[in-house]
C-alpha cells in the first residue's frame, strides 16, 4: 500500500513515515502543495494523508486540483484548524476523511484501515469482520460461508456500517446512504432494516448506540 | 443634572422671567412718576383757572354738582376763612396753608393737594386730588403690559423646549446610533452635519471602536496562530511517543508518564484555545438556529471511542431541539461534559443524555453512574483550575481543571442556566442546562 505524506513539518513526517512504515505502509513524503500535484499526476498513491497548511498553496486548493483528474484517490486531511467549518469546507472540496492535529497515531492508522478496507474491498471485492463477510462484486452476505439473502438496502445498510466499523453512523447519515434526495423516508426505516438485519447476522454484531445510532466493533 | 433639555428649558425661563420681571419694576416706577408729574400739573393748573375764575369776593354755599368723588377744591380768603368749597371738600383745611404741593389724609384716603396763593385777590386756593387714582392708573398700565408677558412665557416655553430639541437631534442621533449598536459591530458612528462641540466625541468614540476592532482582530489572529503552532508541535510529540512505544513495548514506565505529560498538555491547549475562541464578543454574532439534539448525536458519535475503551453504555433521549445558539461554543460544552463523564465513570458505567424541548425553552440533562461531586464543590468545581480532589497533580485522570470553567462560560454566552445534582443512578452527577427560549432569539 503505498502512501503520499504531503506535510511540511519535517519532525512530524518522519514520525509518520517510521510509524506507517512499522504497519508495512510505504509512504513518500512531499513539502509542498505543488509537488504533491506534480508527483501524482505522474505517479498515482493509494492513499494520500495531506496537510492543510502547506508553505506554498492551501491544502485545500491541492484537493481541488487532484480531485480534477483523480476523483477515486482517497484522501485523509491533516489540519490544525479544527472548526467545524474547516471541516464542512475540506469535506466539501472532496477530502474522504479529516483529522484535527494533534492527533493520536492510533486514529491515524484506524482511519487508513478504513480507506484500505475500502480500497481492497474494490479489488479484492470482500470486506470481511469477523465471520460476516461481504462480496462486493456478486453483492453477496456469507455468515461462516452460508450465504444470507438481503434485500438491496439491507446489503447497502450492512455495507455503510462494515465500511465505517468503529464508528457510530447516526440515523440520519444511514438514511442519507440509503435514500436519494426527495425520497420519501419513514422515520423508523432504519430501525425495520436493522431489526431485519439482526435477525440473519450473528447476535451483537450490530450494536444500537440509542438515540445516537448504530456500529459495528472491529474485531 | 439628568436631563440637558430640562436643565435649559428652566433656566432659560427663569432668566426670561426674570428679565421680564426688572423691567416691569422699571416700568411701573417711571409710570409712577410720570403719572405724578402729570397729576400734579393738572392740579397746578387747575388752581389757577379756579383763582382766575373767582375773582368776585361773595361767599358761596357747596356746589353741589360733583362730577368725581376724587378731586374737590376750597377757596379761602385772607383771613383764612373758607368761602368756597365743592361739595365733597372738607370745611376744614388739610394742611397749613402754605403754597405749594401737601400730601395729607382726609375721609381714610390720602389725598394730594396743591395750595395756591392768589395774589390779586389775597386767597388761598386749594385743589385736591386722591392719591390712589394716580397710584391705580400706574397700575393698569402695568398690568396691561404684564398681560401679554405672562401668557408669552408658556408659548416661549414651548418654542424655547422645540429649539432645544433640534438643537439636541445630533446628540440624540449619536445615542440611537450607539443603543442600537450590536456586540460585534465595531463600524464607526457616522453623524451627518456634526456640531462642533460633538465632533470630538464622535472622533474619540470611533478612534475607540477602531482600536477595539484591531485589537479583537490580533486576538483572533493569535488564537488561530496559537492552534496552528502549538498543535502541530503537539502531534509530532505524540507521533514519535507512539513509535518510541511501538519499539518498546507499551509497559515502559517512563514512556507513558511522559505520554500523560504530552497528554495534558495537548489537552490544556485545546481548554484554553476553546476559552478564548468562546469570548462573548465573537461568539453571540455566531448565534444561528442549531438544534442541540442532533449536535448531542454528532458529539456522541464523535467521541465514541472514549466510551468504547471503557466500554461504557451511553444513551441518547428527547427529540429535536432547535435553539439559538453558537454552533462552535456548544459542541465544546457537549464535548467537555461528555469527555467529563467518560473520565469519572467506571469502566462498564452508564451515561445518560436527554436533550428535551418545552415552552420554557431546552433542556439538556447528563447523568452518569461515576463518582459524582460532593454538593458542598458544587460552586468550586466551575473555578478555572480547580480540580476535583485535588487531582490536579495526579495525572490518572487527564483534565487541567478548565472544562467545566469553559462549560460555565459557554453557558453563560447562552444566558443559559446550569445545574448540579445527583444522577439517578446509585452514584453519579446529574448536570441540568436549561436554555430559555426568550434569552436566545437570533439576532
Amino acid at each position: 500500500m503505498q502512501i503520499l505524506l504531503v506535510e511540511d513539518d519535517r519532525p512530524l513526517a518522519q514520525g509518520i513515515k517510521t510509524s506507517l512504515a512499522h504497519e508495512g505502509f510505504t509512504v513518500n513524503h512531499l513539502t509542498h502543495g505543488e509537488q504533491a500535484i506534480n508527483s501524482l499526476k505522474i505517479e498515482a498513491a493509494d492513499m494520500v494523508i495531506l496537510d492543510l497548511g502547506l508553505p506554498d498553496i492551501d491544502g485545500n486548493e491541492v484537493l481541488k486540483r487532484v480531485r480534477k483528474f483523480n476523483a477515486e484517490l482517497p484522501i485523509l486531511l491533516l489540519t490544525a484548524r479544527a472548526t467545524l467549518n474547516d471541516k464542512v469546507k475540506g469535506l466539501d472540496a472532496g477530502a474522504d476523511d479529516y483529522l484535527a492535529k494533534p492527533f493520536e497515531m492510533a486514529e491515524l492508522l484506524a482511519r487508513l484501515r478504513v480507506f484500505e478496507r475500502r480500497l481492497s474491498s474494490t479489488k479484492h471485492a470482500d470486506l470481511t469482520i469477523g465471520d460476516v463477510s461481504l462480496d462486493l462484486v456478486n453483492l453477496q452476505v456469507t455468515v461462516a460461508d452460508k450465504t444470507l439473502e438481503l434485500s438491496r438496502r439491507e446489503y447497502m445498510l450492512l455495507k455503510a456500517l462494515m465500511e465505517n466499523a468503529g464508528r457510530i453512523q447516526t440515523r440520519d447519515s444511514l438514511e442519507s446512504k440509503l435514500y436519494s434526495w426527495g425520497e420519501e423516508v419513514a422515520s423508523n426505516t432504519i430501525e425495520v432494516h436493522i431489526h431485519h438485519l439482526r435477525k440473519k447476522l450473528p447476535k451483537e454484531f450490530i450494536r444500537t448506540v440509542r438515540g445516537v445510532g448504530y456500529t459495528i466493533k472491529v474485531k | 443634572m439628568r436631563s440637558i433639555r430640562l436643565y435649559l428649558l428652566l433656566s432659560l425661563i427663569a432668566t426670561i422671567t426674570l428679565v421680564n420681571f426688572v423691567s416691569l419694576l422699571h416700568g411701573y416706577q417711571s409710570s409712577m412718576e410720570q403719572a405724578q408729574q402729570l397729576f400734579d400739573s393738572r392740579l397746578q393748573s387747575m388752581a389757577k383757572l379756579i383763582a382766575a375764575a373767582n375773582h368776585d369776593q361773595t361767599e358761596r354755599a357747596p356746589l353741589p354738582q360733583q362730577q368725581t368723588p376724587y378731586v374737590f377744591f376750597q377757596i379761602w380768603d385772607h383771613n383764612k376763612k373758607l368761602i368756597i368749597r365743592s361739595s365733597n371738600a372738607p370745611s376744614l383745611s388739610l394742611s397749613v396753608l402754605t403754597p405749594g404741593f401737601h400730601d395729607a389724609n382726609y375721609e381714610s384716603y390720602r389725598w394730594r393737594n396743591f395750595i395756591f396763593h392768589d395774589e390779586l385777590s389775597q386767597r388761598w386756593i386749594v385743589t385736591a386730588e386722591r392719591s390712589d387714582i394716580r397710584y391705580s392708573l400706574a397700575e393698569q398700565v402695568v398690568l396691561k403690559s404684564i398681560s401679554p408677558i405672562i401668557l408669552g412665557i408658556p408659548v416661549a416655553a414651548f418654542i424655547i423646549w422645540w429649539a432645544i430639541s433640534l438643537g439636541l437631534r445630533p446628540l440624540r442621533n449619536l445615542t440611537e446610533q450607539l443603543k442600537l449598536k450590536q456586540a460585534n459591530d465595531l463600524s464607526p458612528i457616522i453623524i451627518e452635519h456634526t456640531p462642533t462641540e460633538l465632533i470630538q466625541v464622535v472622533q474619540t468614540t470611533n478612534a475607540l471602536f477602531s482600536r477595539l476592532d484591531d485589537a479583537f482582530q490580533r486576538e483572533h489572529q493569535f488564537s488561530t496562530d496559537v492552534a496552528h503552532e502549538l498543535r502541530t508541535p503537539v502531534s509530532v510529540l505524540k507521533v514519535h511517543l507512539h513509535n518510541l512505544q511501538t519499539t518498546f513495548g507499551d509497559n515502559n514506565e517512563e514512556l507513558n508518564l511522559l505520554r500523560q505529560g504530552v497528554n495534558r498538555m495537548g489537552h490544556l491547549i485545546e481548554q484554553i484555545l476553546a476559552l478564548y475562541r468562546a469570548a462573548p464578543d465573537q461568539a453571540m454574532s455566531k448565534f444561528c438556529t442549531i438544534d442541540l439534539y442532533s449536535l448531542a448525536q454528532n458529539s456522541i458519535a464523535t467521541n465514541y471511542g472514549l466510551f468504547e475503551e471503557k466500554q461504557q453504555t451511553i444513551e441518547l433521549t428527547g427529540e429535536p431541539s432547535p435553539m439559538a445558539g453558537d454552533q462552535f461554543a456548544l459542541e465544546t460544552l457537549l464535548h467537555n461534559l461528555l469527555s467529563n463523564s467518560c473520565k469519572y465513570t467506571p469502566v462498564g458505567g452508564q451515561i445518560v443524555i436527554s436533550v428535551e424541548s418545552s415552552t420554557a425553552g431546552v433542556n439538556l440533562t447528563i447523568e452518569d453512574s461515576g463518582v459524582g461531586i460532593p454538593s458542598n464543590q458544587y460552586v468550586r468545581v466551575f473555578e478555572r483550575f480547580y480540580r476535583l480532589y485535588d487531582d490536579q497533580y495526579n495525572s490518572e485522570t487527564i483534565g487541567c481543571g478548565l472544562g467545566l470553567a469553559i462549560v460555565k462560560h459557554i453557558v453563560e454566552l447562552h444566558h443559559a442556566f446550569i445545574e448540579l445534582g445527583q444522577s439517578k443512578f446509585k452514584s453519579g452527577l446529574k448536570v441540568t442546562i436549561n436554555f430559555p427560549i426568550e434569552a436566545n432569539q437570533p439576532w
